[in-house]
């Protein structure tokens, strides 16, 4: 039997989700006896392969680019986990939405350089309106929460996933 | 001396005094109904509607906090259709305003944040609103973020039937509401604020807060605000 | 001086007697805010400065408003010894007429509504006299028809200035016989016996809720009159209280009597000036003549009532908040309990009631409780007032009893729909209500069945909507105002009904998501199980019965984006476009073709629709009846210039050229293999655009030819084969492959196609004529419509003798009867409804009629006669038009009366459906009807790779119809090939030369009809084109409704 296939997305976030994840310390042997890891920012792979297993996913949704991914991840993957409040509130990631995304862009490129102040035009993706959750562009099998969630959480959850269990998050923490 | 009646909650018989809110009889046997606006020893404004209760032959659901217990009335607290209405509520305040837990000083001691843990809510089905909202840091000692206000009115009740200054209230109407002090003044300009801070006391959220504090550190003690009036038996 | 005893009582009441019937002639102006709206005020100054002039012997005086508010400015003319004549639409210009005719009774004919000869006042009845034995009694006008007036017994008939007259009429009776011959409590007991339920909408048991204040202990309780009526569109209680406010006043006094209530509060909408006036008006009259105040009449009764103005929030018609209105405070719901019965107005016991309300209270003392029982339904005792407004003829106010069905109102009352087109639903309850679709305007108007429907009577709103209005712009518009009238204390109705708004902008922007509806249902009902009070439990009605009733615009918005009624204003290009199945681009060919941009125009024409020549002579044209024009003069003729530059490149040496260029346009080759079978409309736009597409087609087809019914149901005057066949030409260009005489169950298998092609199209059309039960319809010379037409097409001869019966009334009756007169012989078609009714293209049967084809309307055939086997008559039976079915049409009912038509022939035209073999041999999923199941956005069958269109999903419809679902079946079938949506990449863009120009002020033009005398006698083409300089005229008439927003150039002042 070939072993689960897992992987990790980062999108909109501080990738202090996948610190946490590092911090599960020796599970993190657990895991890997587990699963394959087949693709994450912490490994080589350059695109999001198909048939994947677990996918969990950081950060919320800010750019097209984003959106894509996160589509394909989707598309590609049985069970997809919002991993922290990023991918499940937007958090901080969403301290933008109130304010124009022009005010922001003059704030950074304009009123914050002293050189060339324009708004930088290509090779960077183009920014949604809002940061949004997950839940709002794709389904979501789980919610994962905490900034960032705790080790021994993460741990948890990836091992109920992996051996082929849904763990129930209700009424641990929200926010 | 007013007179025992019995009540049956969630198919428990309990005796209590006629007068006692449902909600009110519910405590006094240790059952919590959840709720954000209604604190005890204020009066009820029945408007956040987490307490609604079916009470049987009623064909509508009723607020807890504001229906008297009436002697053999049977009440259910919690049902499928409660919990569905409940964590609906719960995600219309969360959607209204910004709710950014993590840079909140009230992460940890939020009653909006520990209903949802204790509804079980995962995540907001609902797109959020992310409407822009002032910040009032016009006051030497006092914060109003209103993008942490849920618009319970509790500071309005506390200022008006406790300390008797009448700051608060609420302007405009519908999706547009919001705390104003005095007449939309800033908060700091409002002559009849005692600066006692009973308002700060008895918020739920982070919406009225103290200056100087980090994210986490902002604790309520709101008991201690309506204490005395729970025991002068005071409006309820 | 206060009126204290019955000498006193009946002094005023014969002085207002003689005021309401002086001896001298009385002329009533109605002046609510509607006559004053229309005018009345200016007829009022013109008769008071004519009477003096003349020195005239005249009453004039103001009164209320009669209820029918389209008609104003109304004016009663009374002359003693005669009857009351009510004039409509009264101008100042025509007083010296009204008052040279109106003794001797030659009033204006034009100007007269109606007569009274006698009223019933209910609490008194006034005979005026009789006369003007021609004119129409009032309650025989069809707008009063089945109007019964108990609240409006009094409006547009007493001064509302005068208590004299209110008293001449029985006014504070009532009140004069509770104080004298009752006790509170036997009062209280009549009204419960009268079952009088709350008009406001809630329809609480009055008779109890007076019994609650009575019993309530307290020595200060107070009665209000809620007369904050907010709902858009609703105006019943304003006409109220401007026609007859001292009914009000009595009505309160007896409720003040019944509840020991000693304070009377009106809280009235400060919006409503003349309310307030008239109100303050006859408060103070009361007061004077002792009917309010201290000791009223004498009887030891304290009562007095003061008047509050609302300042502008619709939530304070809600009870709590408008308490907290009323005690300063800002218009918010609280919590009940406590009832205002036990603690309401600064926190004494209080009772409110609806304006309507305290109404009833009079003239069930004068009458009794078994009386108004006996009126309305079971449940819903006594009448409403309604007020009637939206797409109806007649709009006014309608007193009608309960249990009422809504098609009452809608087509007898109000008359129908205006400009003929169809009702869709009536709103009533207002905002808070919802909307109840046509098919179920059988309805009885009471608390109990529109609330099944999910919807309210509420105070009386009732607004018609036809095919124009949008139900997700109503639901939007009806949620945009409830969240703007939200008090916000509540979470569910502050932020719910705020979330729903902006989920129902975006789906009305075409930026919905299908899972929104199902959010939309969700949070509706939460919001109307969990709010605080009245406004947001009801609120989401609207959307809720939209949902419930019209999904299917819900959906044609998320899937399609579209608006089929074209309000929504993103998802549409121009009316015209909106309308047109196929969505031409109408205003651009237009024009491109008023730019000399032939070439263009052809491109613009061609690639939005195949067929541009065929259909620019047999379309349907909806997109007339869209048309912005017509509100100027008549619809652009958009048909014929499309025929105009279709006919001039398929028709002439350039057709090689252009056709090349749409060829060139021709998608790289994809590979995919597309099995279409069928071609007919659908089939034909089908191939033509999955050609472009890069797609391998081959289509196979029964017939000998291409073009189905466009080629074998069409008679060749209307449309000439050698402009099908050019249009056939280019699609063979593209690379369509035909195989002819193939019959799919036949010739070949639909697991055949799909073994051997990656998708399957079946648009194989109706060749199956409906049958018709009819005796004798088995006799020679009986024939179907289609089988007639066909042969004709083949050349082959029926033989019919010299005369056909046509039976049916739709186009393809009129084609048969047309051919029939061609070949010499003479036609009848016989139709079982009114003309106007008839579903054929109202051109082609005015040209029929030229032609010599004889029409029998409103008959149905009943039996067909024969000799020897053949046919030699037709017996009919007349029908008469009876009530509204729910289609809004007169339903034909049968008198009984047989004509006979002697004929030789019978061509039964009646209708055509699909053959369901193929289904039924396939295993392809059908409806309970039998037609195909088939997504109907995608086309999408229950078999993958199997798409299916036209009339053979839809039914027999037209050819415009049919292409249309050509057309979504390339787009459909192209996205689920290719996974890409690559179906509007094919579209070429046009930029004009011209900037919007000012559109012509010149008449339409007409295309050339060959004299009938001559086409009558000929298969040639009857109608010929417009001419270059007329179609360019023609397109130069086009408003250009295409275009949003025309940069304003900047222009220096100086």
């Amino acid at each position: 039997m070939r072993k689960p296939r897992l992987a990790t997305m980062w999108l909109d976030g501080c990738s202090g989700c996948h610190m946490s994840l590092l911090d599960v310390d020796e599970g993190l042997l657990t895991i890997a006896a587990k699963a394959e890891l087949v693709y994450s920012p912490l490994v080589d792979a350059r695109e999001y392969p198909h048939d994947v297993d677990v996918a969990i996913v950081e950060g919320a949704v800010s750019s097209d680019e984003d959106l894509e991914k996160i589509r394909l991840v989707r598309e590609r993957t049985r069970i997809l986990v919002a991993l922290g409040d990023c991918a499940i509130t937007t958090n901080v990631t969403g301290l933008r939405n109130p304010l124009p995304l022009k005010s922001i862009f003059d704030r950074v490129y304009i009123d914050g350089s002293d050189v060339e102040k324009v708004h930088p035009t290509e090779g960077l993706p183009t920014l949604l309106k809002h940061a949004i959750p997950l839940h709002d562009v794709v389904k979501v099998d789980l919610h994962v929460p905490g900034c960032p969630p705790s080790a021994p959480l993460i741990l948890h959850v990836l091992t109920e996933l992996l051996d082929g269990r849904m763990p129930d998050l209700r009424g641990r923490r929200f926010g | 001396m007013s007179q025992q009646i019995s009540v049956r909650i969630d198919n428990e018989l309990y005796t209590a005094t006629e007068g006692r809110t449902i909600l009110q009889v519910a405590a006094d046997n240790g059952r919590s109904i959840p709720t954000l606006c209604y604190l005890e020893g204020l009066s009820a404004p029945g408007s956040c509607r987490l307490c609604l209760v079916e009470v049987a032959g009623v064909g509508r659901l009723l607020p807890a906090c504001t229906t008297p217990a009436r002697s053999g009335m049977s009440v259910t607290t919690n049902s499928d259709a409660l919990a569905h209405n409940r964590l609906m509520a719960l995600e219309l305040l969360f959607i209204e305003r910004n709710h950014v837990c993590s840079v909140c000083v009230s992460n940890g001691h939020c009653e909006l944040q520990s209903m949802a843990q204790r509804l079980g809510m995962t995540h907001v089905h609902l797109p959020y609103n992310f409407p822009r909202l002032p910040v009032d840091v016009s006051h030497p000692r006092f914060v109003l973020d209103h993008n942490r206000c849920i618009l319970c009115s509790r500071c309005v009740r506390v200022c008006d039937e406790i300390e008797g200054a009448q700051v608060w209230d609420i302007s405009a109407r519908g999706i547009n509401s919001m705390l104003v002090a005095e007449l939309d003044r800033p908060w700091g300009e409002a002559q009849s604020c005692t600066s006692c801070g009973k308002c700060v006391q008895v918020c739920p959220t982070g919406a009225l807060v103290e200056k100087g504090q980090a994210v986490e550190e902002m604790t309520k003690r709101n008991r201690i605000v309506t204490d005395l009036a729970v025991k002068r038996g005071a409006r309820t | 001086m206060p009126i204290r005893d019955d000498s006193a009582f009946d002094a005023v009441r014969h002085a207002g007697i003689a005021k309401l019937q002086p001896g001298r002639p009385r002329i009533a102006i109605g002046m609510g805010t509607c006559g004053t709206g229309n005018g009345a005020e200016g007829v009022f100054h013109a008769f008071d400065e004519a009477i003096g002039r003349r020195g005239l012997d005249v009453q004039l005086v103001q009164t209320g408003c009669f209820g029918f508010c389209a008609e104003e400015p109304l004016v009663n003319v009374w002359v003693p010894g005669e009857a009351l004549v009510i004039l409509h639409r009264v101008r100042p210009d025509q007083v010296g007429q009204i008052l040279d005719g109106m003794t001797g009774r030659a009033l204006p004919n034009g100007l007269i509504l109606c007569k009274v000869e006698q009223w019933d006042h209910i609490t008194a009845r006034l005979d005026y006299g009789s006369g003007y034995t021609s004119v129409l009694p009032w309650d025989e006008v069809p707008f009063f028809k089945g109007q019964q007036k108990i609240v409006l017994r009094n409006c547009g008939l007493i001064n509302p200035d005068d208590i004299e007259e209110y008293i001449a009429i029985g006014g504070y009776g009532s009140l004069r016989k509770v104080l004298r011959e009752s006790t509170p409590e036997q009062v209280n007991e009549e009204l419960k016996a009268a079952r009088l339920r709350g008009r406001g909408g809630a329809g609480f048991s009055t008779g109890i809720k007076f019994e609650y204040l009575r019993k309530a202990k307290g020595d200060r309780k107070y009665l209000i009159c809620n007369a904050d009526e907010g709902d858009p569109g609703a105006y019943m209680n304003r006409n109220e209280l401007e026609s007859d406010p001292h009914s009000l006043l009595e009505g309160m006094a007896i409720g003040g009597y019944v509840t020991g209530a000693r304070h009377g509060i009106i809280y009235v909408r400060a919006e409503y000036p003349l309310a307030v006036h008239r109100l303050n008006v006859a408060i103070a009259q009361a007061q004077e003549y002792g009917l309010l105040g201290d000791n009223i009449l004498g009887c030891g009764f304290d009562f007095d009532i003061e008047l509050v103005e609302g300042a502008g929030a619709f939530v304070c018609g809600e009870e709590t908040a408008l308490i907290s209105s009323l005690e300063g405070r800002s218009g918010r719901s609280r919590p009940r309990p406590p009832y205002p019965a036990e603690r309401g107005l600064f926190g004494h016991p209080t009772n409110i009631n609806n304006v309507e309300t305290w109404f009833n209270i009079p003239p069930i003392i004068t009458r009794g409780p078994a009386w108004f029982r006996g009126i309305g339904s079971d449940a819903s005792a006594g009448t409403k007032v309604f007020s009637l407004v939206g797409k109806v003829t007649n709009t006014g106010l309608v007193e009608m009893p309960l249990g009422t069905p809504l098609s009452r109102f809608v087509y007898d009352v109000g008359g129908g729909s205006m400009h003929g087109h169809a009702v869709k639903a009536v709103q009533t309850g207002g905002p808070s209500g919802g909307c109840i679709p046509h098919n179920m305007l059988d309805t009885p108007v009471d608390y109990e069945e529109l609330g099944k429907l999910g919807s309210i009577m509420g105070s009386g709103g009732m607004v018609v909507m036809d095919e124009d209005n949008c139900m997700v712009d109503v639901a939007r518009y009806f949620i945009e105002f409830t969240h703007a009238e939200s008090c916000g204390r509540c979470t569910p109705c502050r932020v719910g009904l705020d979330k729903a708004l902006r989920t129902l902008t975006r789906i009305t922007k075409g930026q919905g998501r299908e899972e929104d509806l199902a959010e939309l249902d969700e949070l509706g009902r939460m919001i109307r199980d969990t709010s605080l009070c009245g406004l947001g439990q009801s609120a989401p009605n609207s959307v809720l019965t939209a949902l419930r009733h019209f999904r299917h615009e819900f959906e044609d918005h998320i899937r399609a984006k579209r608006c089929r009624a074209g309000v929504c204003g993103d998802l549409a290009l121009a009316p015209c476009e909106n309308s047109c199945p196929i969505h031409m681009n109408i205003p651009r060919f237009l024009q491109l073709y008023k730019e000399n941009r032939l070439e263009d125009a052809f491109e613009s024409v061609i690639m939005d629709n195949p067929l541009p020549a065929s259909t620019g002579r047999v379309c349907q044209h909806p997109c007339e009846s869209r048309c912005r024009r017509q509100t100027i003069d008549e619809p652009i003729n958009m048909r014929e210039v499309h025929r105009v530059i279709a006919d001039h490149v398929l028709l002439s040496d350039r057709f090689d050229t252009m056709a090349a260029n749409v060829v060139a346009k021709r998608k790289p080759a994809t590979g995919k293999r597309i099995a279409v079978v069928g071609a007919g409309p659908a089939g034909l736009t089908a191939s033509f655009y999955l050609a472009l597409l890069g797609h391998d087609v081959v289509v196979h087809e029964s017939h000998a030819e291409p073009g189905g019914m466009l080629r074998y149901a069409l008679p060749g005057y209307r449309l000439p084969r050698n402009v099908l066949d050019r249009e056939v030409e280019i699609i063979r260009r593209l690379g369509v492959q035909f195989v002819l005489n193939s019959r799919i169950g036949a010739d070949i298998s639909l697991a055949d196609l799909e073994s051997r092609f990656d998708a399957v199209f079946l648009s194989l059309g109706t060749w199956k004529e409906t049958q018709v039960r009819l005796s004798g319809n088995d006799l020679a010379g009986v024939f179907g419509s289609l089988h007639f037409l066909e042969a004709e097409a083949h050349g082959r001869q029926t033989d019919l003798g010299d005369a056909a019966v046509i039976i049916g009334g739709g186009n393809s009756a009129i084609d048969c009867a047309r051919t029939v007169i061609r070949k010499g012989l003479s036609a009848t078609v016989i139709y079982r409804r009114e003309r106007k009714d008839m579903p054929a293209i109202a051109e082609e049967a005015d040209a029929a009629e030229e032609e010599g084809v004889k029409f029998i309307f409103l008959a149905s055939p009943h039996r067909i006669v024969g000799e020897h086997g053949a046919v030699t008559a037709i017996e009919v039976t007349k029908t008469r038009l009876g009530a509204f079915d729910t289609s809004g049409r007169r339903r034909p009912i049968d008198t009984g009366e047989v004509q006979v038509v002697p004929c030789s022939a019978i061509i039964l035209a009646v209708g055509e459906s699909a053959d369901g073999e193929l289904a039924a041999a396939s295993g392809l999923a059908t409806k309970s009807s039998g037609m195909l199941d088939i997504d109907r956005y995608d086309l999408t069958t229950s078999r993958a790779n199997v798409y299916a269109g036209g009339d053979y999903v839809a039914g027999a419809s037209n050819v415009v119809t049919a292409m249309s679902y050509g057309k979504e079946a390339a787009r459909s079938i192209d996205r689920h090939l290719t996974g890409e949506p690559r179906f509007e990449t094919i579209f070429p863009a046009f930029t004009y030369d011209q900037a919007p120009p000012e559109p012509i002020p010149c008449a339409r033009h007409h295309a050339h009809f060959l004299p009938p005398a001559v086409r009558a006698k000929s298969f040639e083409e009857a109608v010929s084109a417009l001419r270059p300089d007329e179609a360019h005229a023609e397109a130069s008439r086009c408003l250009r409704c295409d275009i949003r927003e025309t940069v304003a150039h900047a222009v220096s002042r100086g």
